[in-house]
């Protein structure tokens, strides 16, 4: 069971936040202050952090600071009203390793703190492998058991990260600002369109199903059973 | 919209007797509108200017008189002088006492317009001859000519006034003295002659510019009058409202013609915002309605998890194309601010075009369109990166969205006199003349769009854009077909050069 520490001062998106991840099987701690969000995280009992930008007493970008000078590590999502990209860049500059404008869909939360909490390891691999599906980072080749996928290079790109998250949910905008690092919105259907092109090279008729559609959410590449 | 101003109740009845024309002033009276206009500044101008003449015409008169009167006086004081020297200096045989008289009474009776005095007194005062029966007190007997006043003798017959005249005494032997005088009444004469004039001339013409001045004042206060009326319609919220203007091209006039522009752009942009929150109420209601029906009709219809779960995704759906309205709306008007010019820098624009390119192919795959792009390495402008891409992503999801199925899109970048043009063909209805400004407003859709699904700001988007980047975008027809072309200025050497001075000012940090 994963422990997240809410550091909010607004008791609406407290309850709201709280609320869904207990019902997701998360332990939910909360801080209402700067001070006594800084404290709590010093605890090192929390293995996820949700720290609002405007705070009481200490704002959330100078409680990351002071975490990190600390030797403190745990992952942290900035959420903030602020949604300029400079803000942004400014969130993650000071110790934030996602951010998030408010308002923002639950389930956009769900999935970037599941991605926090299980950081993909960019170790020196050279070849990825989830169930039948092989990714070599080397010579760019994938193949599907004995299938060799002809891949353009954003689907190559695709595949790596949804191979390095296998089982988690991936939201669209996940995947614009990761994948083609754009900070504005897809106006259309446009990711669905890349993921879908990429859905039937990976998954030919007859075969089982990897990459899958989340509604309303985004997209999960399963390991096979 | 000049015809229209004509045809307003107010330019109609200029008179202040309607109560309508004149409802925003307090006072209507006669009286308050003489008191109005006599308190203007045209009054006031004409009257100081009046007086500024009047001024300068009493001072011109004065010179004239002064240098006539100086004229004349030194005129007679040469005579009297003259005529002193002639009889006192005559050989001494003539100064006896009887031909000395007769000279005197020779020259007293030759003086046809009886400006002559003369008289011979005693040192003691005695008379001796002439027309003077007294020695005027105060007159020093020096040979100088001198004013001096004559009493007792009315020789111009103007009544008991005492006789100014210029004269001279000039003492004749050791016990006499000869007295010579000249009458000032030509000098008189001269006087009264420019004091006519002054009358005459000078008082019809102040009452002339003070007349002229308050029909003036009058005249403008009026008109001013009608305008506040007209403007205070305005205020009031009848935004249709124009100045009265009657076409005489005066000062008031011009400025009425300007304002009345000027209000049609107010009209127009307010038109526009009005249009603007129908059309966001519009299509937010739309989803929203759909999600309200949805979700009734599950709760009523609904027997199982996974039906109520369908429902629940389909208004999630709806919501989310409810949210990017929403987004869209703040997206542009975040652009509208302009507040990230600051973060603008080198970008390539065929790097721009080769990733919306590839960002869009799949989408003109599926729909089954060729999506064809002709780019130009190098194209170095100034810009936001993200913001160039979005626009130029936005004009082919539009230009996907209208082509029809198996015909080609063209992505086309080229370098022109005056700088780099992006163009977007399609092969799709095309934007009719009468539209291409219209489309550009935000959230105005074509009625022959109206099918496809989009939410009418994508254009506006890329007019937003532009607009920051100073940037200029153009809608041709493409036979069929929309041709739209963005015109960019290439960035300049001494830009780039501020650009990234600035840059690295603002982010020591980043390298």
């Amino acid at each position: 069971m994963s422990r997240m520490l809410l550091i909010e001062d607004d008791a609406e998106t407290v309850d709201e936040v709280s609320g869904y991840f207990r019902s997701r099987g998360y332990e939910v701690d909360c801080a209402s202050t700067g001070p006594d969000g800084l404290r709590q995280a010093r605890d090192g009992a929390a293995d996820v952090l949700v720290v609002d930008r405007m705070l009481p007493g200490l704002d959330g970008l100078e409680i990351l600071g002071l975490l990190r000078r600390s030797e403190i590590r745990t992952p942290a999502l900035v959420l903030s009203a602020l949604c300029e990209i400079d803000d942004r860049v400014r969130g993650l500059r000071a110790g934030g390793d996602d951010y998030l404008g408010k308002p923002f869909a639950l389930s956009e939360l769900a999935a970037r703190i599941e991605a926090l909490l299980r950081r993909p390891t960019h170790g020196a691999e050279t070849m990825l492998r989830v169930g039948p599906l092989e990714l070599n980072l080397v010579s760019h080749t994938a193949r599907r058991g004995g299938r060799i996928l002809e891949l353009l290079p954003r689907e190559l790109r695709l595949l790596e990260y949804m191979m390095r998250r296998v089982g988690q949910t991936v939201t669209r905008t996940m995947l614009f600002e990761d994948v083609w690092s754009y900070n504005f919105a897809p106006r259309s259907n446009l990711v669905d369109v890349h993921m879908g092109r990429l859905r039937r090279k990976l998954d030919l008729r007859g075969e089982e199903e990897l990459l899958t559609n989340v509604r309303g959410v985004g997209f999960v590449l399963k390991s096979p059973s | 919209m000049s015809n229209r101003a004509i045809t307003t109740p107010a330019a109609a009845t200029p008179a202040p007797a309607t109560p309508s024309a004149t409802m925003a002033l307090p006072g209507t009276t006669l009286l308050d509108r003489l008191r109005r206009a006599a308190s203007s500044t045209i009054f006031r101008w004409t009257l100081s200017i009046s007086g500024g003449f009047a001024g300068m015409a009493l001072l011109l008169f004065g010179f004239i008189y002064w240098q006539t009167a100086l004229h004349q006086r030194q005129k007679i004081d040469r005579t009297i002088l003259l005529e002193a020297h002639l009889l006192a200096q005559a050989p001494a045989r003539d100064l006896e006492e009887p031909r000395l008289e007769a000279r005197l009474a020779a020259w007293l009776a030759n003086d046809p317009h009886e400006v002559r005095y003369a008289g011979i007194f005693r040192r003691d005062g005695r008379h001796l001859a002439g027309n003077l029966q007294a020695m005027p007190k105060h007159l020093p007997v020096d040979g100088h000519a001198r004013q001096a006043v004559f009493k007792g003798i009315d020789r111009d017959h103007d009544g008991d006034d005492p006789e100014v005249v210029r004269a001279v005494a000039t003492a004749i032997g050791p016990d006499r003295v000869l007295l010579i005088g000249y009458d000032l009444d030509e000098l008189e004469d001269v006087q009264d002659i420019i004091r006519r004039a002054l009358e005459l001339g000078l008082a019809p013409a102040l009452l002339l510019s003070i007349a002229g001045g308050t029909w003036l004042a009058w005249r403008a206060q009026s008109r001013i009058a009608r305008l506040h009326a007209a403007i205070g319609r305005i205020m009031g919220g009848q935004l249709s409202g124009r100045l009265p203007v009657d076409h005489s091209g005066d000062d008031l006039d011009r400025l009425a013609t300007a304002v009345n522009g000027m209000l049609d752009e107010i009209e127009r942009l307010v038109e526009g915002i009005r249009g603007v929150s129908d059309s966001i109420a519009h299509d937010l209601r739309t989803p929203l309605t759909r999600v309200r029906n949805r979700l009734e009709r599950s709760r009523d219809e609904a027997g199982t998890r996974d039906e109520f779960q369908a429902a629940a995704d389909r208004a999630i759906a709806s919501i989310d194309q409810a949210l990017a309205v929403v987004a869209s709306v703040l997206r542009i008007s975040a652009i509208d601010h302009g507040r990230r010019r600051e973060a603008f820098a080198r970008v390539d624009l065929a790097e721009v075009l080769s990733e919306a390119a590839e960002l869009y192919e799949p989408l003109a795959e599926e729909k089954g369109v060729a999506l064809l792009l002709q780019s130009r390495p190098g194209s170095i402008v100034v810009g936001d990166h993200d913001m160039l891409l979005e626009a130029v992503g936005n004009l082919l999801d539009n230009a996907i969205k209208f082509a029809p199925v198996q015909t080609p899109v063209i992505l086309a970048l080229t370098a022109e006199t005056y700088g780099l043009r992006i163009r977007i063909i399609d092969r799709g209805p095309g934007i009719v003349p009468g539209e291409r400004d219209r489309v550009l407003q935000r959230f105005y859709r074509s009625e022959r769009s109206r099918s496809v699904p989009g939410n009418g700001l994508g254009l506006s988007l890329v007019a937003a854009v532009m607009a920051l980047h100073g940037f200029r975008m153009e809608i041709e027809d493409a036979g069929p077909g929309c041709i739209i072309d963005l015109h960019c200025q290439p960035a300049l050497p001494w830009v780039l050069h501020n650009q990234q001075h600035s840059l690295a000012a603002a982010h020591p940090d980043a390298s």
